[in-house]
């Protein structure tokens, strides 16, 4: 029973925190059709930014701050310089920011090293839940991230500005011609999809390996939830993250990781094929 | 209020679907722009709002150059579009769409004014519905409205007639006359249904390759003597 209540934390603490870097990539495919290679670079930054905040002697949770607002920065300065330079040409936005995903990796190796990187778990003591001890800083991702999660939508859903982004998602041209500054929109809404990775990068960083090669452990999942859970609305990704993070953390906790990851994307494919635009398709 | 002069156009570079297009709107007018399919009718009120690039020639809109500029800032600078094809927005109420007429708008209250359910009823009883669910001509009369609380001084209907059961086009057409006379708002209307014309219009221009051909603004006249509209519109 109580390795069911673990696993069942697990599982919800990995599908919540993919959630944050799923929901960033969503958005910004579906505003501006850019497919972002460079958003787990962008996670990993964030964790980076809280190397960064130990080594200057600050507290671990300067870095929830700090993260967010240096790659809401750093997405405006990319989406300046390259994004808004290529996004009529949708294969060049992959080349453009895989490329953008090399140098910031190289960018942290001369930094930082290649070498994993050590943080100090802010919240060591854990805690007794439903009757098992599990870690507190879990805990604290899930509630961090299901705020975050929950936020997000109602910005999206709830609000003017979320309107605007969902008329200039659904029509471009008639929102411009009601006089929305669509490039305005393009450039914000990929910083604030750059600050959320960033801030599950930050968030995640105590529990992860935090290396070079990390982005790309959570961008391949983020993917596959979206493309799993399907675009034509954002409780797609969530059903999309829920499907590939329980997969994956039921199969790893009772195989191997290889296993686990085999079963990811047989299940994505198996989706795929039977739903090519994802569980909640866009509707046209 | 709105004048065009020289306006050389098109989808490529080099193309010329507006050749030379020039014309000019009183304030509080209401012109018909007429003319077969392809003639560039539709190119020109693209060119206006600035998705089509303009190659040469001018726009000015109360004396305000707006040539080259984006779609947003002709909206801004006081011009209202329905589209052909109305492109409402499917999944938003009927509410969400009107209130998307301004939210581009800083500097009109980010809410829909009441009178903006006013103008066709069915807007007030559809209010929560998805504007999708609705049929051709509400969408139409959704599409008028959502410009029109963006407080257009000049608006741009392409075809409003096209697809839409005749009762709801004279409703369409009662209702625009009655705001341009009572509010002076300007109207250019791209149409090729006479009727809607002949209640509407003060002035018809007929438009051939690109430029305006044929003008007049004895709009009555045209039912006794139906002479340009065969030569002009007929195919």
């Amino acid at each position: 029973m109580s390795f069911a209540i673990e696993l069942g934390l697990d599982t919800l603490s990995y599908s919540l925190s993919l959630l944050l870097v799923s929901l960033g990539l969503v958005i910004i495919f579906g505003l501006m059709n850019v497919i972002n290679m460079a958003h787990g670079e962008f996670f990993l930054l964030g964790a980076y930014s809280v190397v960064a905040v130990q080594h200057a002697g600050m507290p671990y949770w300067a870095a929830l701050i700090v993260a967010p607002i240096v790659l809401a920065i750093i997405g405006v300065v990319v989406e300046q310089l390259i994004i808004r330079h290529v996004y009529h040409r949708f294969i060049d936005t992959i080349l453009a920011t895989w490329g953008l995903a090399l140098a910031i990796k190289q960018l942290i190796v001369i930094v930082f090293g290649p070498t994993s990187q050590s943080i100090v778990n802010p919240l060591p003591e854990p805690v007794q839940i439903l009757g098992v001890v599990y870690p507190s800083f879990r805990l604290f991702i899930m509630a961090v991230a299901l705020a975050v999660s929950v936020a997000t939508f109602w910005v999206f859903y709830r609000t003017h500005i979320g309107l605007a982004i969902r008329g200039v998602i659904a029509n471009r041209s008639m929102a411009a011609s009601l006089g929305l500054n669509t490039r305005r929109m393009d450039r914000w809404t990929f910083a604030f999809g750059a600050a959320l990775a960033g801030f599950a990068g930050a968030v995640m960083a105590p529990i992860m390996s935090v290396d070079p090669q990390m982005g790309g452990g959570f961008l391949i999942p983020a993917f596959l939830s979206i493309m799993v859970g399907g675009m034509a609305h954002l409780l797609g990704v969530v059903l999309g993250v829920g499907l590939i993070g329980a997969t994956g953390t039921v199969i790893s906790s009772i195989d191997t990781q290889v296993a686990s990851q085999v079963a990811v994307f047989l299940l994505a494919i198996i989706i795929i094929r039977i739903w090519p635009e994802g569980l909640i398709g866009r509707r046209r | 209020m709105l004048d065009v002069n020289g306006l050389v156009a098109g989808y490529s570079a080099g193309s010329r679907v507006l050749d030379g297009f020039s014309m000019h709107i009183r304030p509080g007018e209401i012109v018909a722009l007429l003319g077969r399919n392809g003639m560039g009718k539709t190119t020109f009120l693209k060119a206006l709002m600035g998705h089509v690039a303009v190659s040469s020639g001018t726009v000015t809109l109360g004396g305000k150059a707006i040539t080259g500029l984006k779609p947003y800032e002709v909206a801004r600078c006081g011009v209202g579009y329905v589209p052909q094809g109305r492109e409402i927005f499917p999944d938003f109420t009927v509410e969400e769409n009107l209130l998307m007429g301004v939210l581009g708008r800083s500097d009109l209250p980010q809410e829909v004014p009441a009178w903006a359910f006013e103008l066709f009823p069915i807007l007030q009883e559809r209010r929560t519905q998805r504007g999708g669910s609705m049929s051709g001509g509400q969408q139409q009369q959704l599409a008028i409205v959502r410009a029109l609380v963006g407080r257009p001084r000049l608006l741009l209907l392409d075809e409003p007639s096209e697809g839409i059961q005749p009762n709801i086009v004279q409703e369409i057409g009662r209702v625009l006359s009655r705001i341009a006379r009572e509010q002076g708002l300007t109207i250019l209307l791209v149409e090729q249904n006479m009727e809607l014309v002949l209640g509407m219009a003060q002035r018809c221009l007929f438009m051939e390759n690109g430029a305006v051909v044929h003008e007049t603004d004895q709009v009555q006249q045209l039912r006794d003597d139906p002479a340009p509209i065969h030569r002009y519109l007929s195919v």
